[in-house]
């Protein structure tokens, strides 16, 4: 077991830190769910944890927009902490509706909490899907993907809002794709249903330019058990752990 | 305080772009364009500026503090929630607006503007009557219209008191109608006797409570008048299963799974809402159900659900759906968005999407089931002691859903569709999910003496049963409203969604509102448990009720139910010959383009099926998740490989035909469904979900020979019913006709297995492998077929191949194979007989099959030009399965009949041969495109 204990943040409508638990205990690590209210109370700080993981669900219900409010509260609140944890070179995950916190927040791919480098529109088809995806590891700089480049990951992907659209001052910024949609035959598409989100180029995970801030659609986290029909999200858990036990 | 109007739209609004496509299939083809702007209404002395990081992205939304939509461009309606209530969302825009330090920020309001381009005003105003809003808690907000003030704002009528004396049976009849009571003559016979005997008359609050407790939605009058509901619990109290920790008592049923836990079960159905208001509807049937599984015992946590539509075709001509009822196109289409909407956030895997379709089912069919998990030692509740607090949490009480529960009782006609409209309400799944999230702490902290849900009669029925035993003393005035004009009974009967009433003891108070602050759920004490034995409430110092719990829970009349011999007009079937491959080709794509047959998964995709993480095999699997699996598997305990597995039943077409047979089948194909998979019977429990006509003799024969019939099979083959719930309202009055659903049954079993990994799925694995069905393969197996309805028949009769004790053969039979390893794929036949099995094994395998149909039954003596092939090849034969055995493998030590009917072949392509004769052979892809095309029509 790993000494380094991550933070799960999660808030109410967050719907996924326990299985996002289960699978980091699999991987030899710890977690600790962590509160947004605990951080706001002081009942807890960030600089606690050697890495963090915001999971998938519906934050605040999704109200004014998927991962907005949670986004909000980090950015207008919590953003000392949130410097320090990034400016200590930790990891941090969002996945899901943590992917969306993470770029409504400004901190992916940019790290720049405040502002608007990306963010993930509805899905082109407007709906809610989930389906079994496969993801080319297309950029393995990141501690989440090392020794993964060019594998093709097999995960569930669940969520309604998933399209990603790039600002223009983005690209200067660093941001990395680290993720694409590939279909059967392995090249990256934009074609449904491989890509069940419409995602231009096929992109489903994107890194900041340190590749320590990672934000993918995809559940690892449902692919990382014994019971799962993929065990393929193991993977970047096990980075993790690998990552935290080397730092 | 100052009002501001900010505005926002989206760039790229793929929302927008989607109701255009919806409403132009939906009655308004003129409709060109659609834009959406959202209005946020802020009052308070604020830096609105401040706000905008909240309120739009720059990236892709734009801001203002104008309208930004041209008016030129088209008719514009703006929808915002009723002065009296409170926005759902209001309580995330004020944390969103504290995060920024705009405390300033005294109440919001978030309305939608919607642009109808093409459209005339009136036109626009229709479509967003019947697609975008729902009048009981949201309106059209006129353009000329200045806000006072956003705060909710109202004035109550006073408890007013209502006097029965001296009226006569039709004055009575009258007024229950009236007042949307819907009770009985006899009820209400009672009530004005109870008024006499204590000599004085009755607050409208109180003969609310009695009429409301008293309905046959939470009575269950028409099931106790036939002692159906006695039968059941006594067949699985006879039964005396080792596994089951609870039946019929609480909330859900439950069974004992592995290491101290405890799996439940449940299922409700909430047809009425469904049929008038099918997005709000089926929200809260989902909301609804999955309540039942946090009120069980000390709260279970929900880990699996379903949801099971029967509605009329939707491909039917809008000019034959029945005036006063909604087309059921839109009712599936809007009912699966209601099932997104509501499930997916709360983070529950959905198992089992099915859609059926029968012309009795104008009144829908809407039914859920919800799976929960409990350790052992929580599943029992305690009764609430004096002095207990009654601690409402969730959402606040507003007027929605007053009346459900006795509207809901009531039959339904194109009236009762405008009268009733306020018992439909929208739910609000974040709400529900924070107590999902509480509960659990709450419970595994001692602090939960009991939990109950508040479903149909809210605090009413919660409340009056939770103190039944005791007695229960409320304050009103303490309850938080979302609608300030709600008197007195409403708060009472108000059947708001995502609130729970909790029994807490004095000492443990503190601590529970102490994590319930943790989680942001809301609480308040709303009164205390008693030793008066009376249901007693106070609201603005007036006496709302005083009555004693006996005469509640005592006095409601029972009356004698008529039963009669129904006349069924039925015919044998009369089925064309198929004498050319066109025939028989016309024929298979026929039945895997039938709506019970066809890909449903353009709806089933919607639906989280693998969050929590728990998910083994969900609703669609095999090579590219395409197949469906019919069987869904959970693996609840993190690192451990056990599993619940979870299979449902239901036909419609059965019902017309014989409903006690169709009831046998349904519990017989249930179970073979698991069974195939490799689950033993003998660890498996039923939950049973009835849905009849609104009582006539004729119809309660048919109801009492469904449940005598599956509570003698319960007992014979010794699986327990331990849940289930009926509906006896299934009629639909409309232009003088009457419209009654068939008699139906829905099965779900639960069972578990030790080890998920040696579950067989359904995919062949391997080309050369050999085909066989196990079980009886002949007789008349088409009777309420898929295949007799392409043809507009039912017949006469149903497939009678299995009594218990054949039945309990075959499953030890099919459970030995399992256990020796014989077969490497399997399911059990069900509608679309061998054929879909044959098919939904390709798709999920890339691979095909060559069967020879000679070999079957009646074809051994027949030729391929009658209709007997088609019996063999689309045949019903519940309770069989079809079964891939390895080539070397020997089944001859099997105890039950067995046939074997071809192979397994490399090539994608499905071959039918009449021994040497070959009547059809086409590529899988070929018949994919029939197969998936159905569905995808209804859906758009």
């Amino acid at each position: 077991m790993s000494e380094a204990v991550t933070a799960l943040l999660y808030a109410p409508g967050t719907n996924c830190h326990e299985e996002t638990a289960a699978a980091l205990e699999r991987a030899g690590g710890q977690s600790e769910l962590v509160l947004l209210r605990d951080l706001l109370s002081g009942a807890s700080v960030l600089s606690r944890y050697q890495a963090a993981i915001i999971p998938g669900g519906f934050s605040y219900g999704d109200h004014l927009g998927a991962g907005r409010v949670f986004a909000t509260v980090l950015v207008a609140q919590l953003r000392d902490q949130l410097t320090e944890f990034l400016d200590a070179g930790k990891p941090l995950l969002g996945v899901c509706n943590g992917f969306q916190v993470l770029s409504e927040a400004g901190i992916l791919p940019g790290r720049a909490p405040g502002g608007h480098g990306m963010a993930l529109l509805d899905n082109e088809s407007a709906h809610f899907e989930d389906r079994m995806v496969r993801l080319l590891v297309s950029d393995e700089r990141s501690p989440w993907t090392a020794g993964l480049s060019g594998r093709v990951l097999q995960m569930p992907s669940a969520h309604g809002e998933g399209r990603p659209l790039v600002g223009a001052a983005a690209p200067g910024c660093g941001g990395r794709v680290t993720f694409r949609y590939v279909d059967a035959g392995g090249g990256p598409t934009a074609e449904y249903p491989h890509n069940p989100s419409g995602a231009p180029g096929g992109v489903a995970g994107v890194s900041d330019s340190s590749g320590l801030v990672l934000g993918l659609m995809p559940h690892p986290e449902r692919a990382s058990m014994s019971v799962h029909e993929s065990q393929d999200g193991f993977e970047i858990f096990r980075n993790l752990v690998r990552w935290l036990d080397h730092a | 305080m100052p009002i501001h109007g900010i505005y926002t739209v989206s760039r790229d609004d793929a929302e927008a772009r989607n109701w255009l496509g919806f409403l132009r299939r939906h009655g308004y083809p003129a409709l060109t364009d659609l834009a959406i702007e959202r209005v946020f209404w802020l009052e308070g002395d604020l830096d609105v500026r401040a706000l905008l990081p909240l309120l739009a992205n720059p990236l892709y939304q734009t801001a203002a503090e104008r309208s930004m939509l041209d008016p030129a461009r088209g008719p514009i309606v703006e929808i915002a929630y009723r002065p009296a209530v409170t926005d759902p969302e209001t309580p995330s825009i004020l944390t969103g607006a504290r995060a920024l330090g705009q405390s300033a920020l005294e109440f919001a309001r978030l309305s939608r503007r919607y642009r109808f381009d093409g459209l005339t005003e009136s036109q626009a105003n229709e479509a967003a009557a019947r697609f975008l809003y729902n009048p009981v808690v949201q309106r059209i907000r006129e353009p000329s219209e200045a806000w006072s003030t956003l705060r909710p704002s109202g004035q109550p009528d006073p408890v007013r008191s209502v006097t029965l004396a001296g009226l006569d049976d039709q004055a009575l009849s009258a007024l229950s109608r009236e007042r949307s009571w819907y009770a009985p003559l006899a009820q209400m016979k009672v009530i004005q006797a109870h008024e006499a005997t204590r000599g004085r008359s009755h607050t409208d609050a109180e003969i609310e409570i009695l009429v409301q407790s008293w309905s046959d939605h939470c009575y269950h009058t028409t099931w106790k008048s036939l002692g159906l509901l006695k039968q059941l619990s006594q067949a699985t109290a006879a039964i005396h299963h080792p596994l089951v920790v609870s039946a019929f008592k609480d909330n859900a049923g439950g069974m004992e799974f592995y290491d101290g836990w405890v799996v439940t079960i449940k299922g409700e159905t909430h047809n009425f809402p469904t049929a008038i208001a099918p997005f709000g509807g089926i929200s809260t049937k989902h909301g609804g159900v999955i309540r039942d599984t946090l009120g069980f015992g000390k709260g279970a946590h929900p880990i699996g659900g379903t949801t099971i539509m029967g509605t009329q075709d939707p491909r039917l001509a809008d000019e034959a759906v029945p005036a006063g009822a909604l087309h059921p196109r839109l009712i599936v289409s809007e009912s699966i968005r209601g099932t997104a909407y509501y499930v997916n956030p709360m983070g529950i895997p959905m198992l089992h999407p099915v859609y059926r379709i029968h012309p009795g089912y104008a009144k829908c069919l809407a039914l859920g089931h919800s799976i929960g998990l409990i350790p052992r030692e929580y599943a029992l509740k305690e009764t609430s002691q004096p002095a207990d607090f009654a601690l409402l949490i969730g959402g606040e009480t507003g007027r929605d859903g007053i009346h459900g529960a006795t509207a809901s009782s009531a039959s339904m006609s194109g009236e009762t569709l405008a009268k009733e409209s306020a018992a439909v309400q929208i739910g609000h799944p974040i709400t529900e999910r924070k107590f999902a999230t509480a509960i659990p702490v709450l419970r595994d902290a001692g602090l939960i003496r009991s939990i109950t849900d508040l479903g149909a009669g809210g605090i009413s029925s919660a409340a009056g049963e939770m103190g039944a035993e005791t007695g229960v003393e409320l304050d009103l005035d303490t309850i938080p409203l979302k609608d300030h004009s709600l008197t007195a009974w409403e708060i009472m009967l108000s059947e708001s969604q995502e609130r729970m009433l909790l029994a807490i003891a004095p000492e443990n108070l503190s601590k529970a509102e102490a994590v319930l602050d943790r989680f942001e759920v809301a609480h308040t004490v709303i009164g205390r448990f008693s030793d008066r034995k009376r249901f007693e409430a106070r609201w603005h110092g007036q006496t709302v009720t005083d009555l004693e719990m006996d005469f509640l829970w005592g006095a409601c009349p029972i009356e004698p139910t008529d039963v009669a011999k129904p006349a069924r007009r039925l015919e044998p079937l009369n089925l064309p010959p198929l004498e050319t491959s066109e025939d028989w080709s016309r024929a298979i794509h026929g039945v895997l383009g039938h709506y019970h047959c066809c890909d449903q998964s353009p709806a089933g995709v919607r639906f989280d099926s693998t969050v929590q993480g728990r998910t083994v095999i969900g609703p669609y699997g095999g090579r590219n998740h395409r197949m469906p699996t019919n069987i869904a598997v959970s693996a609840p305990l993190r690192g451990k490989p056990y599993g619940v597995v979870t299979t449902v039943a239901f036909n419609p077409f059965y019902g017309d035909i014989d409903p006690a047979a169709m009831a046998r089948l349904m519990v017989i194909e249930a179970i073979t469904k698991a069974v195939v998979a490799g689950v033993d019977y003998r660890e498996m429990v039923l939950c049973d979900n009835f849905y009849t006509p609104r009582l006539r003799p004729d119809v309660a024969w048919d109801l009492k020979a469904m449940v005598t019939a599956i509570a003698e099979l319960s007992v014979q083959i010794g699986v327990p019913f331990i849940s289930g719930k009926d509906s006896s309202s299934g009629t639909f009055e409309s232009a003088g006709r009457r419209i009654d659903v068939p008699p139906t049954l829905a099965v779900a079993v639960m069972g578990r297995v030790p080890d998920v990994k040696r579950v067989v799925t359904k995919e062949f694995k391997r080309a050369g492998n050999r085909l066989v069905i196990i079980g009886r393969s002949e007789g008349d197996a088409l009777g309420g077929s898929v295949y007799a309805d392409l043809h507009g028949q039912r017949g006469d009769c149903l497939f009678d191949g299995v009594d218990a004790s054949a039945a309990r053969e075959l499953w030890d039979a099919l459970l030995a194979c399992h256990r020796a390893g014989h077969y490497v794929s399997g399911s059990a036949i069900a509608e679309g007989g061998v054929l879909l099995r044959l098919f939904e094994a390709c798709v999920g395998s890339g691979l095909g099959a060559r069967v020879d149909i000679s070999v079957l039954g009646k074809a051994q003596e027949s030729t391929a030009d009658s209709c007997d092939g088609a019996e063999l090849l689309f045949g019903e034969f519940i309770g069989s399965a079809t079964v891939e055995i390895e080539s070397g493998c020997v089944l001859d030590d099997l105890a039950v009949s067995y046939r074997e009917i071809g192979e397994v072949v490399a090539q994608p392509e499905i071959e039918v041969k009449v021994g040497a004769k070959e009547i059809f052979r086409e590529p899988v892809t070929n018949l994919e495109s029939s197969w998936t095309n159905t569905f995808r029509e209804v859906v758009g």
